[in-house]
């Protein structure tokens, strides 16, 4: 029992109470927040620091052992991804204080926010299936609510949308849960891998699992906004205030791609199957050799309709936006053929999670850039851009920082994610894997998309003659000219901030390049503790029951 | 003996480091930090040189990424000394030509900024000894391309044209890294340990040629390795990009665009090439096929192009396409010839297409025009100039006794001698050369002439340049002229290096002299010279034809263009028919996927239906559940929201009965309070909507009705099989026997629970971590309606 495993999930849970009843102060509200996101951090730095090394640390709560309780497990997959949330969260916290209007931070942003990576943390920590399920809705009714958070028309329409489907996704993934309970008997995860891979001890029927699994990950290619189910992603993105596209897009969306290394590489690839998959196009007889060419499917059509839609996109949210759905199928595109070909698993997990981490870090930046676009020019349409980079050099370094490192230019932490993926493409490739020629053609025409649509992207909002909107709020001097009823200095002091704020992820995305080592290092800590079953159930230890 | 692991260094990252403070420099210096940055180069001049004199040979290495087995590694040798030297040279002489040049243009901090750091990056490429961190050098080297050409942002054209070589040598970046990492798996196969030490695989090349020929990976590395060779250094069908790139300030042009950064890729050919390369090599094996004929093809093509040029920088845009193609020809042939070609012509290319960049950018600066049709008698008012002008462009011709006409000859020379040992169509090869030499001569005998006859009419007043703009072009038509006196010197002291870096095994040099008999090869010079002589007074003519040609498919650029506005277009096309904002859309396919995810794993491991005959449903239940189906029936076709609503509590209070049927009147409870709460909810909420909202089209009906079969079906199959399996459910019965009056069980559930009824305690103390989720939720549904009616009724977006 270890409190550690437990600790960011309260850290989150206490902050967001604490700026519920701070809101009649703003400045006290404010400081509480982020007071909050960096003792998350701290907390996730001390678990990160004792399970890097490979330890499972496990957390049963209220101290009911596991299968009869809830079981939280801290290893060094969960810390990996906590990490990428604690890290992105200060940095969008920090720009959020500054960018979302003060009515709407004392009314209920920073809770909401809280609450949010309440159901991050918890969803990244339970060891339990139906906890799972819980710590989604929390993530997601804080991020409903975040998505309309503006509340005019726009916004209702896209958050309608987002609901619907998620809601959907909701029902979808209980009914997936429920099966999986009445088949196996339980809803803890070790206790499920250890039934589905001995199945005739626990009289388990592991044949309708496969479907069932099928079922729930439906619900995780929804969150993770995988083609056919990145209908919400494109209005959702444009309609939330930028810090919390930002976290939509670099954290939120990550709990998808999380969700499907845990439970089918750690949990569902555990499973005896009695026979061999046959249908056409589908050999083996593990639950991954399914998976595998469902991920490729997905993630190919992915990266080809997100990187297709942003290249003819005029404004730059939906450039990114369309650019996640691109950019999430290349995080999961080495875990198809990590689950399709043995030899490469470990590097292919930890070429979806380096990638995730670096989407995390630049995609963030860029929806932070677009947000400040915004703020100082009133508008992220090409059509009233145009030479921003000559009016404010720092803004566009970081942009270009942030699309170089999605493009995957080295020494920028997102060429590694390339790279990565490359090389376990490439290995396949090279052992004659089947399908690995098809998923190095999709990894090349994604990037050189990607390569397209920045460069247009970057050719009509930041260099250029400035448009008049421009010339307008820009200063030749990079100075802003104030808009609405804020004082030139009050504007240009929060609208520094914001820079400051941008040029702190755009040093990350170079630090974590240059010093990648440390990266890769956790990365690979994380695959090898996402592909251990063996160590996962016994940490967990559920206890033997009788009948 | 191995070179000093800190001047290496110094030599890569003092110009990144000048780089990172050029923008101070710049407020100290202004204009002046042009010499800054020639003093910069100069440093790392002197530390080439430092190394070139100790006579370094072989490794160093700093750990960057220990796991991975990554490193920056250098490895010092001749052809890394020579494009170290020009990387540094040039750059001296480009950074004072600039201070020149540049005077009272815009962006000059960014502008010496990447300069620096792009001579960084190209003295890294020349050194790099690990695949990864040459490929780090190669990207930095398109980047600051990018940047430089893209200097005057405000114009269209340049930012075409720095569009342009992002997507085609970025991606060709991309393509070659693909190769890199198949070499890498491939030393792993042949080798005891993975390597990405270019050197190592070098001296496996044996091994690590069996290795990717045994899977079948030998053609595909060497496509990928062209591909990235092919888009750095403008070989056909990639030489698009190079004459758009005269966007840039012509400083810039001189050093990336002629001398240094397009000679990145026929660098990456020469190293690869003892790796590829073995000494009993077939006069016809996979590498010459491919770089023998890609480079001829661009020498031939490029020419052609540059004989329709119309401005002077685009005539030396392909000019240098071509030169690279004749490069990359000399190091794809298997013969020695083919090696010296190629070594001695990166020098020479660089001597004399320097000199000629400068020249031009003299001509820009001073006459106002870089058009061809413009220009003439130049040699008036730019006596100086026009003298480098001649020799260079003469060199460039391939007229001996100039040093280019070396290095050409070599170049025929190798096409000779395969063709005589090949037969057949290999006389192709000597034919193509002969034919494309003759355009080069054509268009370097137009640009000389460029200096002398009649002004034109239109041409304006033409300035002197200042000294800085016109020492740095002598400098090179010296060189030039020194190169052509003493070749042997030359070869010698540096290119016979190059020579040994390029061919497998044991380093040895050539050497080259002016024919004294008639060669066959010498007889392809003059049949070269006498064609061009002959034709040369039809130049107009023969430009006007080759532009007549030159339209739809048969450019590059249509292609080029084509597949950009079609990316575009097609987006425009396809994104509003999938993201059509319909929800009725969104859940169709959302919810397709769903079934064919379900069905589809049911139907991999043949799942098969219990029987249904098996189902144990009472009379009752069976009732309930029909006037259930009923009911959702009727929802579909009810005629309003009210008349749907009402059907639709029908189904909840149904499912309600089933559950005290079925013995659970816990959540009977529930779902009847839920029941009547949503019931109250909705018909408070529908006033506020519109009555009716129209009948759908029949086909979109007859969708509707078909998907919601296959969803229920999918979920009744679900149901089916999940519930007819019976796993040991030791947890449930551990529960189950203890949730009665704890005195018959034991006191579990009392003592720890703190309750007497199972599921009160299941749900606040077993799972009271999902209640406390839930409590989450219903907290946040608070604060949602707040924040909708607050923000709303605020009435503003910000």
């Amino acid at each position: 029992m270890s409190t550690t495993v437990i600790a960011p999930l309260l850290v989150a849970l206490c902050t967001a109470i604490l700026t519920l009843l701070t809101r009649p102060n703003l400045r006290l509200l404010q400081g509480v927040s982020l007071l909050g996101a960096v003792a998350y951090l701290g907390a996730v730095a001390a678990l990160f620091d004792r399970v890097v090394g490979g330890e499972t640390l496990v957390y049963q709560v209220g101290d009911w052992a596991a299968p009869f309780g809830i079981t939280l497990v801290g290893d060094a997959l969960a810390a990996f991804m906590l990490g990428l949330a604690a890290i992105v969260s200060v940095g969008v916290l920090a720009h959020a204080v500054l960018y979302v209007d003060d009515f709407g931070q004392r009314l209920s942003f920073h809770p909401l926010y809280h609450f949010m990576m309440v159901g991050v943390s918890g969803s990244f920590l339970t060891g339990d299936i139906f906890n799972l399920f819980v710590w989604f809705e929390v993530m997601l009714m804080s991020s409903y609510v975040l998505v309309l958070f503006y509340g005019g028309k726009q916004h209702t329409r896209a958050a309608l949308n987002y609901v619907v489907l998620n809601l959907l996704g909701s029902a979808v993934m209980l009914v997936a849960i429920g099966g999986i309970y009445a088949t196996t008997g339980t809803l803890n995860m070790a206790d499920l891998a250890r039934r589905l891979a001995d199945p005739a001890a626990y009289d388990v029927n592991v044949l309708p699992v496969l479907g069932l699994a099928a079922v729930l990950f439906s619900v995780f290619a929804l969150k993770a906004g995988l083609v056919p189910f990145q209908f919400w992603v494109p209005a959702a993105y444009r309609a939330a205030p930028a810090p919390v596209t930002a976290m939509l897009a670099g954290v939120v969306k990550k709990v998808g791609v999380y969700a499907v290394v845990r439970l089918y590489f750690t949990i569902f690839a555990a499973a005896s199957l009695p026979r061999a998959l046959s249908l056409p196009g589908l050999a083996g007889d593990s639950a991954l050799d399914f998976f595998g060419p469902v991920l490729f499917l997905m993630a190919a059509a992915s990266v080809l309709f997100g990187g297709v839609g942003a290249v003819g996109r005029d404004d730059l949210d939906s450039v990114l936006a369309y650019s996640s759905i691109s950019q999430v199928g290349f995080i999961v595109l080495p875990l198809a053929v990590a689950a399709t070909v043995p030899s490469v698993r470990i590097l292919g997990v930890t070429a979806c999670l380096v990638y995730a981490f670096n989407h995390g870090l630049a995609k963030s930046l860029l929806f932070l850039v677009a947000g400040t676009v915004r703020e100082s020019v009133g508008s992220t349409d090409f059509a009233d851009l145009g030479g921003v980079a000559g009016r404010s050099p720092v803004l566009s370094a970081a942009f270009f920082v942030g699309a170089l490192s999605l493009v995957g230019v080295p020494p920028l932490s997102g060429f590694f994610g390339k790279f990565l993926v490359f090389d376990v493409a490439a290995r396949a490739f090279a052992t004659g894997a089947a399908g690995a020629a098809a998923t190095l053609a999709v990894a090349l025409l994604g990037a050189v998309l990607t390569i397209a649509y920045y460069t247009r992207a970057w050719n009509a909002a930041f260099w250029g003659e400035p448009s008049e909107r421009v010339e307008e709020f820009l200063g030749d001097d990079g100075s802003v000219v104030p808009d609405g009823g804020q004082s030139t200095a009050e504007a240009a002091l929060s609208l520094g901030g914001m820079v400051v704020v941008l040029v702190a992820f755009a040093v990350a995305v170079v630090a974590f390049g240059i010093g990648f080592d440390v990266l890769y290092g956790a990365a690979e800590a994380a695959a090898r503790a996402a592909v251990d079953t063996g160590g996962y159930v016994d940490a967990v230890a559920p206890a033997e029951v009788v009948e | 003996m191995p070179p000093t692991t800190d001047v290496v260094l110094a030599v890569v990252f003092l110009p990144f480091v000048a780089a990172a403070v050029t923008p101070l420099v710049f407020r100290l210096l202004g204009e002046r930090t042009a010499y800054y940055a020639a003093a910069v180069a100069l440093a790392c001049f002197a530390l080439v040189s430092k190394l070139y004199f100790a006579g370094a040979h072989g490794s160093v290495a700093v750990e960057w990424i220990p796991s991975l087995g990554v490193s920056l590694a250098f490895y010092v040798d001749g052809l890394a000394l020579l494009v170290a030297f020009l990387a540094s040279g040039v750059g001296v002489l480009i950074l004072t030509y600039s201070g020149g040049y540049m005077h009272g243009e815009p962006g000059q901090a960014k502008y010496y900024a990447s300069l620096l750091a792009f001579m960084g990056s190209m003295l890294g490429v020349a050194l790099a000894a690990d695949l990864v961190a040459l490929f780090v050098f190669w990207e930095l080297t398109s980047l600051s391309s990018f940047l430089l050409i893209g200097h005057y942002t405000g114009e269209e054209a340049s930012k075409y044209a720095a569009r342009k070589s992002m997507l085609i040598t970025v991606s060709g970046g991309l393509f070659m890294l693909v190769g890199f990492l198949v070499l890498v798996w491939a030393s792993g196969q042949a080798l005891p340990e993975t390597t990405y030490r270019i050197p190592v695989l070098i001296e496996h090349a044996d091994a690590v040629r069996t290795a990717l020929g045994d899977a079948g990976l030998l053609v595909p590395v060497l496509l990928l390795l062209a591909l990235g060779a092919g888009t750095k250094s403008a070989q056909v069908p990639f030489h698009i990009w190079l004459p758009n790139a005269m966007e840039a300030p012509t400083p810039v042009s001189a050093f990336l665009h002629s001398a240094t950064m397009v000679k990145a890729g026929v660098y990456l050919v020469g190293r690869f090439r003892p790796l590829f390369l073995p000494p009993e090599a077939p006069i016809l094996g996979e590498w010459t096929t491919l770089f023998a004929v890609l480079g001829l093809l661009t020498m031939t093509v490029a020419a052609v192009l540059a004989v329709s040029a119309t401005d002077i920088k685009e005539l030396l845009a392909y000019s240098t396409a071509s030169h690279l193609g004749l490069i990359v020809a000399g190091f794809g042939f298997a013969n020695a010839y083919g090696a010296e070609a190629g070594a001695f012509h990166i020098l020479n290319h660089a001597s004399f297409k320097a000199a000629l960049f400068l020249v031009a950018g003299i001509v820009a600066h001073e006459a106002g025009t870089r058009d061809i049709a413009k220009l003439g008698g130049l040699r008036k008012h730019l006596p100086v100039t026009a003298v480098v002008a001649v020799v260079a462009s003469l060199s460039m011709a391939g007229v001996p006794p100039f040093n280019g006409f070396y290095s050409k000859e070599l170049l025929f020379e190798a096409t000779y001698y395969a063709a005589e040992e090949m037969g057949g169509v290999g006389w192709l090869f000597p034919v193509v050369a002969v034919f494309g030499s003759v355009f080069t001569f054509l268009y370097s005998i137009k640009f000389a002439s460029l200096f002398f006859g009649d002004e034109p009419d239109g041409l304006g007043h033409v300035h002197r340049p200042p000294v800085t703009m016109l020492v740095p072009p002598a400098v090179l038509g010296v060189l030039v002229l020194a190169i052509s006196g003493q070749p042997n010197a030359f070869i010698e002291g540096l290119v016979g290096g190059v020579y040994g870096s390029v061919v497998p095994g044991d380093a040895h040099s050539f050497s080259v002299h002016l024919p004294t008999e008639l060669s066959p090869y010498f007889v392809m010079s003059l049949v070269t010279m006498a064609l061009g002589a002959v034709l040369f007074p039809f130049y107009d003519r023969i430009h006007a034809g080759v532009r007549t040609l030159l339209s739809g498919p048969v450019r590059a650029n249509w292609w080029y263009d084509n597949a950009v506005d079609g990316a575009t277009a097609l987006s425009k096309r396809v994104t509003p028919l999938v993201q059509n904002g319909l929800l009725r859309t969104y859940v169709i396919w959302a919810l397709a996927a769903v079934c064919a995810l379900a069905l589809g794993g049911y139907a991999a491991l043949g799942v098969s239906l219990p029987p249904l005959t098996e189902l144990a449903v009472t009379t009752p239940i069976l009732l309930v559940l029909l006037v259930a189906v009923v009911g959702a029936f009727a929802v579909g076709i009810a005629p309003s929201h009210v008349a749907g609503v009402l059907t639709l509590s029908i189904v909840g209070f149904m499912v309600a009965i089933f559950y005290i049927l079925a013995d659970a009147p816990d959540l009977a409870l529930t779902q009847l309070v839920v029941e009547t709460l949503v019931l109250v909810i909705f018909l408070l909420v529908l006033d506020r909507l519109p009555a009716f909202y129209g009948r759908p089209r029949a086909a979109v009906a007859v969708r509707d009705a078909a998907l919601s079969l296959v969803v229920g079906v999918t979920v009744f199959v679900t149901v089916l099989v999940s519930t007819a399996s019976n796993p040991n459910k030791a947890l449930a019965q551990f529960l189950a026997e203890r949730a009665g009056v704890p005195s018959e069980h034991g006191s579990l559930i009392v003592d720890y629970g703190g309750g007497g009824n199972v599921v009160n305690v299941i749900l606040v103390d077993f799972r009271g971590f999902d209640t406390l989720g839930e409590i989450s939720v219903v907290a946040m549904a608070a604060i949602a309606v707040l924040t909708l009616i607050r923000m709303r009724s605020r009435g503003e977006t910000q």
